[in-house]
């Protein structure tokens, strides 16, 4: 059971192994088939004892959420905000997780250490306060305030994860470019950042993932229907009259779709991400 | 430039340090030390009066022992659901990486959609689950209106979201344990488990220390899935900490509360992070 490397197995072992990986793979998925298989069936088999396959596929609840109801703002205010964050947490950790690792400066880890403990805060911790500043200063219920309140989150993480891929560069690479007559920037832009490619794929991917599937600090930030995200406007769904279960599997497969897409592209730097302990969730 | 651009760089990573993350914990903190019936209202200041009541009412102790509940359990259900599925997904086998892929599936969903997902498959009347169980003659499950009902059901969603992490990190581990230990273990006669307690846990014993701590105090943190599903019901019974500060300062409307059970609940997690490390010493590597 403990290793990889064995050729020499017993049928009995073989046909173990195989249950308990359908086993897994039925637990892990079937939510997802059952959510996306849902969001495809004509309504009458909704509302009977659903069968588990649809007997035919239709779009009709796609078309009845795009054209009926605030779904194609809410993603696009979702997109909007995660797309800002992203760039935003780029920039930001890129400088600061350079810096530290390049100069030689008391009290430099102190930045280190502040992005390690923001791991630990409570949401409402960090939450409770941001919602008072937005107030004073009338930024609240703006999609630039849950940009910010993202950041609080994306931000630790893509210093934390850089700090140690910088830290692992050596310094020899900026040296040998600055010797050919590079500025430190130039060194940094034609040297650091196309090798730190992978790094800064698997920060931007962390901080999409974080912003895009995000209900809490919408939940406390955000308060008209014109700027709630889709995480928050599929949750005030369920509270609605009706329970319109087709419509609200048809969204949640839509805001699903770009994150399983993205895995299946980039799936070595979801598993890098989460390995180098990067990530919160 | 060149003089300037790392202090440049560094001055950025200190402001942005304190505009985001020291500034709001900082003013979180001086907030519950007043006393504010709306946010317009002037505060008052009230020194720790928001703590004594804080600590003074039942409902703040439920919460604490929900959360130590409802992030341990789901802890150990993750880190052991995790370990098994990453030693299956460790052995060779056709559709491996497929059965990988979706064993990853889970984690990044959001939140709400799994819960979502979760309702309607529980659903009284049309819910797969829900019909399933009645065709096969076992009594309904009310998932979230009964007490006992309800914590298990916001612990399976966690579990079910939130095991990939484990399973995912544990199995990159596996991969670096060197083979030689393994067939040294072999030619003692060690057998599966054997090689597992004895050759797998010890040499991967670093890394779970660090798994166990992330998914620990992000667990203790964790908001949604409960506001999502319970809203801390039925009577309390799934409602921790972070429920009753969004609670206290939200619905309420007592900020100062509000912060101070969220700064208690920091505290807490310090001191619980504090004891963890010196069970479980961790080299230092970083």
């Amino acid at each position: 059971m403990t290793t990889g490397s064995t050729g020499r197995r017993s049928p009995f072992a073989s046909a173990a192994i195989y249950l308990a990986a359908a086993a897994i793979a039925l637990y892990s998925a079937f939510p997802i088939y059952w959510m996306i298989s849902s969001s495809l069936r004509p309504t009458q088999e909704m509302l009977t004892a659903p069968s588990l396959v649809p007997s035919r596929l239709t779009l009709q609840y796609y078309y009845s959420l795009l054209a009926q109801t605030d779904y194609p703002q809410q993603f696009l205010n979702s997109l909007v905000v995660a797309l800002a964050t992203v760039a935003i947490t780029m920039v930001l950790s890129v400088m600061i997780a350079y810096g530290v690792t390049r100069q030689r400066i008391r009290g430099k880890k102190a930045i280190v250490a502040g992005m390690l403990y923001a791991y630990m805060f409570p949401p409402l911790l960090l939450a409770i306060p941001l919602y008072t500043m937005f107030a004073l200063v009338g930024l609240n219920d703006t999609l630039l305030s849950l940009v910010i309140s993202h950041l609080t989150m994306t931000m630790p993480l893509g210093v934390w994860f850089l700090w140690g891929f910088f830290k692992a560069m050596p310094f020899e690479l900026e040296e040998a470019a600055m010797v050919d007559g590079c500025t430190r920037l130039g060194a940094f832009l034609r040297v650091v950042l196309p090798l730190s490619v992978p790094g800064l794929v698997t920060v931007a991917i962390f901080a999409f993932l974080l912003s895009w599937t995000d209900y809490t600090f919408a939940l406390v930030m955000i308060g008209s229907d014109a700027n709630k995200t889709v995480p928050l406007g599929l949750a005030s769904m369920i509270g609605a009259f009706d329970l319109r279960w087709g419509d609200i599997m048809a969204g949640s497969t839509l805001i699903a779709l770009p994150l399983f897409a993205a895995f299946v592209m980039l799936s070595r730097y979801f598993v890098q991400g989460l390995t180098a302990g990067a990530v919160k969730g | 430039m060149t003089r300037w651009m790392l202090p440049t760089f560094l001055a950025v990573g200190a402001i942005a340090t304190l505009v985001l993350i020291v500034g709001p914990a900082l003013y979180a903190v001086s907030l519950s030390f007043y006393h504010m019936t709306s946010l317009t209202s002037e505060p008052v200041f009230v020194g720790l009066a928001k703590y004594a009541d804080v600590l003074s009412r039942a409902e703040f102790w439920n919460a604490l022992v929900n959360g130590i509940v409802y992030a341990g359990v789901s802890i150990v259900l993750q880190v052991v659901l995790g370990i098994g599925f990453a030693l299956i997904l460790h052995q060779p086998f056709r559709g491996r990486a497929l059965v990988r892929g979706l064993a990853f599936l889970p984690y990044l969903l959001p939140t709400v959609i799994a819960v979502l997902t979760f309702k309607w498959m529980v659903d009284g009347s049309l819910g797969i689950v829900t019909i399933l169980m009645d065709d096969l003659g076992l009594p309904p499950i009310y998932w979230f209106e009964t007490e006992s009902a309800a914590m298990w059901s916001v612990i399976l969603i966690s579990v079910w979201l939130w095991t990939p992490f484990v399973t995912t990190t544990f199995l990159a581990a596996l991969q670096t344990v060197p083979s030689q230990l393994y067939e040294a273990a072999r030619v003692d006669g060690a057998g599966p488990v054997r090689r597992f307690f004895h050759v797998t846990l010890p040499v991967l014993r670093p890394i779970l220390t660090v798994i166990i701590l992330l998914r620990g105090v992000w667990m203790f943190n964790k908001f949604d899935v409960i506001w999502l599903t319970t809203g801390g019901g039925p009577i309390g019974a799934t409602e921790h900490l972070p429920i009753l500060s969004y609670r206290t300062a939200f619905a309420l409307f007592d900020i100062g509360a509000g912060a101070a059970i969220a700064t208690i609940s920091f505290l807490f997690l310090s001191l619980a992070v504090f004891l963890y490390f010196r069970a479980f010493p961790m080299e230092d590597d970083a």
